[in-house]
C-alpha cells in the first residue's frame, strides 16, 4: 500500500513538472518565427568559421587535424554553437524575481522552485535547439551534402540533456547569488566566457596545448558544448557512456551545491508588501 | 570665436556631461567596461591557442591578428564613446525623438551623434591600448600609424551607421538593417580568409575589409593603394552619410512628441 502511494506520488510530481516543460514548449512555439529571424547571427558566425577552417586545412595540407576532418570540424561547430545559443537567458529572469520579490509567489506554489525552473529551462532550450539545428544543418547540407555522422545526431541529442542540465545548474547557482549581491551579470558573464574558452565552444579541446587540455578535463565546462558536439561528430558507444557518466557526476555535485546555495539564500529572503 | 572652435567646445562639453552621467553609477560603469575587456580577451585567448597550433593563417601571424583586434576594438570603442548615438539614429527618427534635436541651435547630426556615450565601449578603448602595449610597435611611426588606423576605423564605424540608419527617413524602420555589430563580426577576422564575392562585399557595401586589412596595409607596411582607398572610402562615408542624413531630414515629419534632454 505504501509502495503504491509512493509510486503515485512520484508519478504525480513527474506529471506536474513535465507539464511545466510542456507549457513552456507550447509558449515558445508561438515565437518560433521570431527565433528563426533572431538566429541569423548563428549563420554569420558559422559562415566565418567555415572560411577560417577552409584556409587552415588548406594551409596544413592534411585532411585530418587532431582527429577532425574539415567536414567534422564544421559540424562540431554547428553542434557546439547550437547548444550555447539555445541555452535560455535564465539569469535575467532569476535576478528580476529575486529583486522584485516575485520569488515569494513562486515559493508558495506546491512545487520545487529549482525543479520548476529546470523544466521550464529545458522546454525553452529544446525549442531553440530545434531552430538552431535546422539552420546550422541547412548550412552543413549546402556545404557538404548529406552528413556522414552515423548515429551522431542521436548521440548529440542524448548528451545534450546532460549539457543543458549542467549549464542550468551552474547558471542557476550563479543567478541565485542575487540573494546576496545586487548584480549577478558579471559572474554569469565570466562563466559564459569560460564555456567559450575552456568549454570547447570555439575550438575542440584536442586543439588545445596539453596542459590546458588536462585542466579542462577536471572542470565541468567541457560537459556542456564540447561533449555534445563531440558526440555529434564522433559517435562511439563507449565514449558516449563515459561522457554521460562524467555528466552525471557533475550533475550530482552541482545539484548538491545548488541546493545549499538555494537554502541559504531563501533564509535571507525578506519580501515586503503583497 | 570661429564656428569650428564653437562646435569643438560644444562637443567637449557634451562628452564631459556624458562621462559624468556614466560615472553616477560607478559600480555599473566599471563592471560594464570590465566585462567588455574580458569579452575581448576571450578572443585573444582563442587566437593564441589557434596560433599555438597553426602558426600562420594565409600569411597573417599572431601579432597581425592581435593588432587587428586592437584596431577594431579601438575604432569601435572610440566611435561609441564619442558618437554613441550613431547606431540609434533610425530608432530616434521613427519614434519622433528627433524633434528635441531640431529645436536646439546646434548642427543636428553632430548634436545627435555626441549625445550618447556607451560605457562598455570605454572597455574596448582600454583593451585596444593594452593590446597595442603588448603587441604594437612602440616607435613614433608605430604609434602614429596606430593612431591613424584607430581614427579611420572610428570614422568608418560612425559614418557607416549614419548611412544605414538614415535610411529610416526613406523606408521607415531600419533597425533591422545591418549595423555596427555585423561590421565588427566580419572585421575581427583576417581579411585573407575570405575570397570571391565575400571579399568584394567586404570592400564595398560592408566596408569591414578596410578596417581588418589595416594591420597589413598600414601597420606592418604602408601600402599606398590600400591606404589611399581607405581614405577615399572614409571620405565617401563621411560626405555621403552626412548628405543622406540632411537630405532625409527634409522628409522628416514631426511626431509631436514632447521630449527633453537632461
Amino acid at each position: 500500500m505504501n509502495t503504491l502511494s509512493a509510486k503515485s506520488l512520484f508519478s504525480g510530481k513527474a506529471v506536474k513538472y513535465l507539464s511545466v516543460g510542456y507549457i513552456t514548449v507550447r509558449n515558445n512555439f508561438v515565437y518560433l518565427r521570431s527565433f528563426f529571424i533572431r538566429s541569423w547571427f548563428l549563420l554569420v558566425i558559422l559562415f566565418i568559421f567555415v572560411q577560417l577552417w577552409r584556409v587552415t586545412y588548406q594551409g596544413e595540407g592534411n585532411e585530418v587535424i587532431e582527429g577532425y576532418t574539415y567536414e567534422q570540424m564544421i559540424w562540431y561547430l554547428i553542434f557546439a554553437e547550437a547548444i550555447i545559443l539555445s541555452s535560455p537567458r535564465l539569469p535575467v529572469k532569476i535576478e528580476e524575481e529575486v529583486k522584485k520579490g516575485d520569488v515569494g509567489y513562486q515559493l508558495t506554489r506546491p512545487m520545487s522552485y529549482l525543479l520548476y525552473h529546470y523544466f521550464s529551462y529545458l522546454g525553452e532550450a529544446y525549442v531553440r535547439l530545434i531552430v538552431n539545428i535546422i539552420l546550422g544543418s541547412a548550412l552543413g547540407l549546402v556545404l557538404f551534402g548529406w552528413p556522414r555522422l552515423g548515429l551522431g545526431l542521436f548521440g548529440f541529442l542524448i548528451v545534450s540533456i546532460g549539457s543543458f542540465t549542467v549549464n542550468y545548474l551552474m547558471t542557476m547557482m550563479l543567478s541565485l547569488t542575487s540573494f546576496w549581491v545586487e548584480e549577478t551579470r558579471g559572474l554569469v558573464f565570466v562563466y559564459q566566457k569560460m564555456l567559450f574558452i575552456i568549454g570547447g565552444l570555439m575550438l575542440p579541446l584536442e586543439i588545445f596545448p596539453g596542459y590546458l587540455q588536462a585542466i579542462s578535463e577536471w572542470l565541468p565546462f567541457q560537459t556542456v558544448a564540447y561533449f555534445a558536439a563531440k558526440a555529434g561528430v564522433h559517435f562511439e558507444w563507449m565514449m558516449i557512456a563515459k561522457m554521460l557518466l562524467i555528466q552525471l557526476l557533475w550533475i550530482a555535485i552541482l545539484s548538491f551545491l545548488l541546493r545549499v546555495v538555494y537554502q541559504k539564500g531563501v533564509r535571507k529572503l525578506n519580501v515586503n508588501g503583497g | 570665436m570661429s564656428t569650428v572652435a564653437k562646435y569643438i567646445r560644444f562637443a567637449l562639453a557634451c562628452w564631459k556631461l556624458n562621462l559624468a552621467g556614466a560615472m553616477e553609477f560607478r559600480l555599473s560603469f566599471f563592471m560594464t567596461a570590465g566585462m567588455m575587456i574580458i569579452n575581448n580577451f576571450v578572443w585573444i585567448f582563442f587566437w593564441q591557442i589557434y596560433f599555438h597550433r597553426f602558426k600562420l593563417v594565409n600569411g597573417w601571424d599572431v601579432s597581425d591578428v592581435m593588432m587587428l583586434w586592437a584596431v577594431v576594438a579601438g575604432g569601435f570603442g572610440l566611435a561609441n564613446v564619442f558618437f554613441g548615438n550613431a547606431d540609434y539614429i533610425g530608432n530616434i527618427i521613427v519614434t519622433g525623438q528627433l524633434d528635441t534635436y531640431l529645436a536646439q541651435p546646434k548642427p543636428v547630426l553632430l548634436n545627435l551623434l555626441i549625445s550618447r556615450m556607451s560605457v562598455s565601449a570605454l572597455g574596448d578603448v582600454i583593451f585596444a591600448l593594452l593590446v597595442f602595449g603588448c603587441f604594437g610597435k612602440h616607435t613614433w611611426s608605430g604609434m602614429l600609424k596606430f593612431s591613424i588606423a584607430l581614427f579611420l576605423s572610428m570614422l568608418i564605424f560612425v559614418f557607416f551607421s549614419v548611412c544605414v540608419q538614415s535610411l529610416a527617413f526613406y523606408v521607415g524602420h531600419s533597425e533591422g538593417f545591418i549595423g555596427q555589430e555585423l561590421l565588427v563580426t566580419f572585421a575581427t577576422y583576417p581579411t585573407d580568409i575570405f575570397r570571391g564575392m565575400t571579399k568584394v562585399v567586404l570592400f564595398t557595401v560592408l566596408p569591414a575589409g578596410f578596417i581588418s586589412y589595416m594591420p597589413i596595409g598600414l601597420l606592418r607596411e604602408v601600402e599606398p593603394l590600400f591606404f589611399g582607398a581607405a581614405i577615399g572610402v572614409v571620405m565617401l562615408l563621411v560626405f555621403g552619410g552626412t548628405a543622406l542624413f540632411y537630405r532625409g531630414l527634409r522628409r522628416y515629419g514631426s511626431g509631436n512628441m514632447m521630449g527633453m534632454r537632461m
